[in-house]
């Protein structure tokens, strides 16, 4: 499998985050104010098309990388597995036992909260292992 | 783990950038191993040794201070 261009990459990303921005500042308001529940059901699942396109981006990425990359990511996922399952039961526990009140709206977070952690880990490994802070070309 | 790639590479000439189009991987990666900072898997050490038609363990050689 030949390698992911990571200017193609960080071009489709970026394009499809602004769909996702889009449908967040002009689509999602819509949802409050729709009365049918098969609507309200489409337009609340519909900013989901393009996360999940981006993660299959992502996954190409990590596919077609070599092994030091691949070994990288692997790592980086892993810790934010690790790290946002640790808040995860924190805060269920917490949220059990009536100390913290939150609300189910908190989940939106959970994706955004792994892709820190990752990003973060996957400078801190590039840094590392090969020396550089030359991130984005690893 | 030791290895003389940095001095293979450079005895052909070569960057970095252009060992790492003939190995199929990153230039990070051909970074990490002349450094030592990262052991290649086996297949890539074979295509390493390949290319620069050496046998492996002329070209990596166990660091008797790590593990």
């Amino acid at each position: 499998m030949a390698r992911v261009s990571k200017g193609k990459y960080t071009l489709q990303v970026a394009l499809i985050m602004l769909v996702y921005v889009a449908l967040m500042l002009f689509e999602w308001p819509l949802v409050a104010k729709t009365d049918g529940l098969a609507l309200r059901t489409l337009l609340a699942l519909l900013p989901t098309l393009p996360v999940v396109v981006v993660i299959g981006l992502m996954a190409r990425l990590v596919m077609r990388g070599d092994e030091l990359e691949q070994r990288m990511h692997l790592i980086a996922l892993s810790i934010a597995v690790g790290v946002v399952s640790a808040a995860s039961i924190i805060g269920a526990f917490l949220a059990i036992a009536r100390v913290w009140q939150v609300g189910g709206d908190v989940l939106v977070w959970v994706f955004p909260a792994l892709c820190l952690v990752y990003g973060v880990t996957r400078v801190a490994l590039v840094r590392r292992l090969t020396g550089t802070w030359d991130f984005w070309n690893c | 783990m030791k290895n003389r790639v940095r001095e293979l590479r450079e005895a052909h000439g070569w960057s970095q950038g252009t060992l790492a189009e003939h190995l199929d991987v990153s230039r990070q990666t051909i970074n990490a191993i002349e450094t030592g900072k990262y052991d290649p898997s086996l297949p890539l050490a074979f295509k390493l040794a390949r290319l620069f038609k050496q046998r492996i363990e002329s070209m990596f050689e166990p660091d008797e201070g790590r593990q």
